[in-house]
């Protein structure tokens, strides 16, 4: 097992007192710390504690409003490379890889120039400062990248290798003005270009080394014979271009860096360097600019990887390096699409590259916006993707509808049945808690909860006992087959279309429909006194609305129903409520007796015709 | 890069024991020695008090949330035996329950997965476990477990919910068959798992002996979808373990020793991926722990406290890479 290469880092909490024990708990998104004493005594003898509790997080970099696009624009790249994968063949394949990490760049230098500006325009020097640094950050990074695509991607052979290395220096060399300068920097690389004749070279190799020679030979011979005694300047110049180190050294202050100063030296002595060789250029050059002064810095290290080739160390000094996940995983899942990771089985993420994204995922859940990025990432993660999306879905705060129909469709998209139901059993109690039972009721639905609807149901059945009337009829009206979800909801839906029968004059549908709501069992303890004065006015139509069979059916129920009744009862209101129960239900032992008459007569008569 | 977001002044007067935020990040539970639960909403790095919830006679231990599905509902434990519930109604938070079935401090209380109904588990002092389960209209149905832990019973921590069997969608109203159960540990040194049976009734499943002293905290991790069952576990004697149980291959658990530290481990927390483990001692810190390739634990922060800015950057789980 590979060593750890040190002690985990302190992080110290400002402004605590480190003499006393920490509490610490997890939140969804963040980290809680506060002082506390975990011996538990009835009587705390020290002092009192801290009253402040310390609320942390990690990447708050997703909080940054520039980087927020630089967020935003990489998904899209993202989303797209995934996509394209199974298009991405034969030669092709590198130009599009290129491409993609071209684009990569681009986005980082748009977001550089802006925080550059915002830089540039900052009103207090502080803030200045950090957006500064921020750019230093980002500029580093498009570096580190644009090495990498030079390296992984393009894989540039011995040759285009140097022009690649030329173009990368430049663009992050600052321009000065002089004529060294103009030697070290622009003039050469292009007298070069032409020489070398860009892209449809049909020169080999071996030809090129040989022209070079032939080149440098005449240089040599120059500076032997002495031609440029007369100028010092002129002399130092033959030498540089003979890529004597020394000269070369002695015009540090122009060369901003130890590569700048590697891609010169190799512009000069070994302009066909083969990408092997590449890293022992690279560490003397580095050793010799720095010269024993300074150390190298975590820039330096990183590059230095990758002059070696060694991908796996790139990403491990990145991510410590770097204060968020965002560049080590977009960069990862780009290698590993040029199929340059080797499988690592890690705990977390069947790869590094999904490792990384799961971590830099994560950290997108803590934003209140930029969640919705996350999601794509961890589509993209076949192996923990789908239950990370599942654990962090369920947190993110449903302070909206608008929002809460975002997180469901998303959930429903991939079939989270669970967290369906989790989320609208939720809704659905928030709902009720603030009286809006037709949107706890619609919840409720959705969340295919019985138990909840059955509560729902309850509620409106209720609110009609006190009230005489249903609210949110267009959702009771329109339930279809919602409503088996459970019988008080069966119940609720029917006992409406039966006031609807009523409505519409549909006399002999409501009877018989308000008749099985009887017989049927559905029908709440608390509504069959109800169900049954519901019947009178049918009783009392002019026309015989009840059969006899229908109405023996009824008597039975009104038995039933009385016989069952507890007789003891508190007194006060309950005894008014009771007497007046008692003489509706005495009228309608008389109703039922009158249409039974009735009922026989006109059923007798049919038959007999 | 780990930074200070919000610094909450809770105004307690005396010692803070626990600090809990709500699901969604935005509200803060915290209770303390001072007799008191408050509750604030910490959105947008703000922080508003809510609610200042008086009802313990003594230190209060542990806060703990109820899934929010159940509406706004906070438990608290206490010194003074009682177990509390505090519900939000129309916008205003009070007691709306009270459970004062043990004989001594209630050390600890953990609801159940929000799948199994609204369920709390409660370890106390006399060493008994009880179990609240809501049955509605405001009824709370009591089990309890004597003589669960000899001495007293230090923590509870709930196995995350999951399906026995396929995992195919249940009919609408029906609910799955859960295996419902729980860790526990004690003054006996042990770490205990209670199952519940097909009767209803909680039989300890099994012993887990590693611990040479109290068993101060347990906690079992979230399910990521492996089939491996995982349980943290600090005591008195220094020492963290990780249990690890293959479901597949039966019930065995296997300790493996995370870290002996210098000092009492008082509590072990996971974050809610389940990835990283958090280890407060005794030593004042808090260390923070990841697997790496080989089944290593590895520590990947600490976090401390003291003056001054915030330092280094923390290294995080490249390290494990082989």
């Amino acid at each position: 097992m590979e060593e750890l290469d040190g002690e985990p880092t302190v992080t110290l909490i400002p402004g605590v007192n480190s003499k006393k024990q920490m509490c610490f708990d997890w939140g969804p998104g963040e980290m809680l710390v506060c002082e506390t004493s975990f011996n538990k005594k009835e009587k705390s003898e020290t002092e009192p504690g801290c009253p402040f509790i310390y609320i942390i997080r990690k990447d708050i970099d997703v909080y940054s409003q520039i980087l927020r696009k630089l967020f935003n624009e990489s998904h899209g790249i993202f989303v797209g490379l995934q996509r394209i994968e199974e298009e991405l063949t034969g030669k092709s394949r590198k130009a599009q890889l290129v491409r993609v990490s071209k684009n990569y760049r681009s986005v980082i230098r748009a977001c550089m120039e802006e925080m550059h500006q915002v830089a540039i325009a900052a009103k207090d020097p502080a803030s200045g400062l950090q957006f500064s640094s921020q750019v230093s950050i980002l500029s580093a990074m498009e570096l580190i990248w644009n090495l990498c695509e030079i390296l992984f991607i393009e894989v540039a052979p011995a040759g285009p290798l140097l022009l690649h290395l030329l173009d990368w220096v430049r663009l992050h060399v600052c321009e000065v003005d002089s004529l060294l300068a103009d030697v070290l920097g622009s003039e050469n690389p292009s007298k070069h270009e032409s020489f070398w004749k860009l892209p449809g070279n049909t020169q080999t190799l071996t030809e090129l080394e040989l022209k070079w020679q032939h080149w440098h030979e005449e240089c040599e011979r120059h500076l032997q014979d002495s031609t440029f005694a007369a100028s010092p300047h002129l002399e130092s110049l033959c030498k540089i271009m003979l890529g004597d180190e020394a000269a070369l050294l002695e015009q540090k202050e122009l060369l901003n860096n130890w590569y700048h100063f590697l891609v010169t030296r190799l512009l000069y002595s070994h302009p066909t360097v083969k990408p092997i060789d590449l890293h022992l250029y690279a560490q003397s050059s580095l050793d010799l600019f720095l010269g024993g002064e300074s150390s190298p810095e975590p820039l330096d290290n990183i590059l230095l990887a990758a002059f070696e080739f060694d991908i796996h160390q790139v990403i491990k000094e990145c991510s410590i390096a770097l204060s968020n996940w965002w560049f080590v995983a977009h960069l990862t899942d780009l290698l590993d699409h040029c199929k340059l990771l080797q499988s690592h089985n890690l705990y977390f993420g069947s790869n590094m590259r999904e490792f990384l994204l799961l971590e830099y995922a994560s950290g997108l859940f803590a934003h209140h916006s930029l969640w919705q990025l996350g999601v794509d990432y961890f589509d993209y993660c076949p192996e923990l993707g789908r239950v990370s999306l599942e654990l962090h879905i369920e947190r993110i705060p449903l302070s909206t509808e608008q929002k809460a129909l975002k997180v469901l469709r998303i959930c429903e998209q991939r079939q989270m049945t669970e967290q369906v139901r989790s989320i609208c059993k939720i809704l659905a109690m928030k709902a009720v808690r603030n009286n809006r039972l037709g949107s706890a009721l619609s919840w409720s639905i959705r969340a295919k909860d019985a138990a909840f609807a059955t509560l729902v149901s309850d509620r409106f059945l209720k609110d009609y006992c006190e009230r005489g009337s249903f609210s949110d009829l267009d959702l009771i009206d329109n339930l279809g087959p919602a409503m088996m979800l459970s019988d008080r909801l069966t119940f609720l839906g029917k006992y409406r279309e039966f006031h609807r029968f009523y409505g519409e004059k549909r006399l002999t549908d409501a009877a018989s429909l308000l008749l099985s709501l009887m017989t049927s069992q559905i029908a709440p303890r608390s509504f069959w006194v109800i169900l049954l004065i519901d019947a009178l006015p049918l009783l009392e139509e002019k026309e015989v609305v009840f059969s006899a069979e229908q109405t023996y059916e009824l008597m039975r129920c009104l038995e039933d129903f009385a016989s069952r009744r507890p007789v003891w009862r508190e007194p006060g209101v309950q005894r008014l409520q009771e007497d007046v129960e008692n003489t509706k239900l005495e009228m309608l032992r008389l109703a039922l007796a009158r249409n039974l008459g009735r009922a026989i007569i006109k059923e007798g008569s049919l038959e007999g015709s | 890069m780990v930074s200070v977001i919000n610094t909450v002044d809770t105004s307690h007067e005396d010692m803070i024991h626990d600090a809990q935020m709500d699901y969604y990040g935005t509200r803060l539970a915290t209770c303390s020695s001072d007799r008191s639960v408050k509750i604030f909403d910490v959105r947008n790095g703000g922080q508003i008090l809510i609610a200042d919830l008086r009802g313990h006679e003594g230190p209060v231990w542990q806060v703990a949330w109820a899934h929010p599905m159940y509406g706004n509902i906070l438990a608290s434990c206490s010194y003074d035996r009682k177990v509390i519930i505090w519900k939000e109604e129309n916008g205003t938070w009070e007691k709306t329950h009270e459970h004062t079935g043990h004989d001594s401090s209630v050390n600890s209380v953990c609801w159940a997965p929000h799948d199994y109904g609204l369920i709390l588990a409660c370890g106390s002092s006399d060493g008994a476990i009880s179990l609240l389960t809501y049955t509605g209209e405001g009824q709370w149905e009591v089990k309890k477990i004597n003589n669960a832990h000899t001495i007293g019973c230090n923590a509870v921590s709930w196995a995350p919910a999951v399906v026995p069997g396929s995992l195919i969608d249940q009919p609408s109203g029906q609910k799955p068959n859960y295996i419902k159960k729980f860790a526990s540990g004690g003054c006996d040194n042990l770490i205990k798992l209670w199952k519940e049976e097909e009767d209803g009734q909680w039989k300890e499943e099994q012993k887990l002996e590693a611990h040479s002293d109290w068993v101060r905290d347990v906690a079992w991790a979230p399910s990521i979808g492996l089939p491996t069952s995982t349980i943290a576990s600090c005591s008195q004697d220094g020492r963290v373990f990780i249990w690890t149980c293959d479901d597949t291959s039966g019930n065995t658990w296997s300790p493996k020793l995370l870290h002996k530290f210098s000092d009492v481990v008082w509590h072990v927390s996971w974050s809610i991926t389940a990835n990283i483990l958090a280890v407060s001692g005794g030593d004042n810190k808090v260390t923070l722990w990841k697997e790496s390739v080989d089944g290593q634990w590895v520590c990947i922060s600490d976090v401390n406290k003291g003056q001054g800015s915030v330092s280094a950057s923390v290294t995080e789980g490249q390290q494990n890479e082989q």
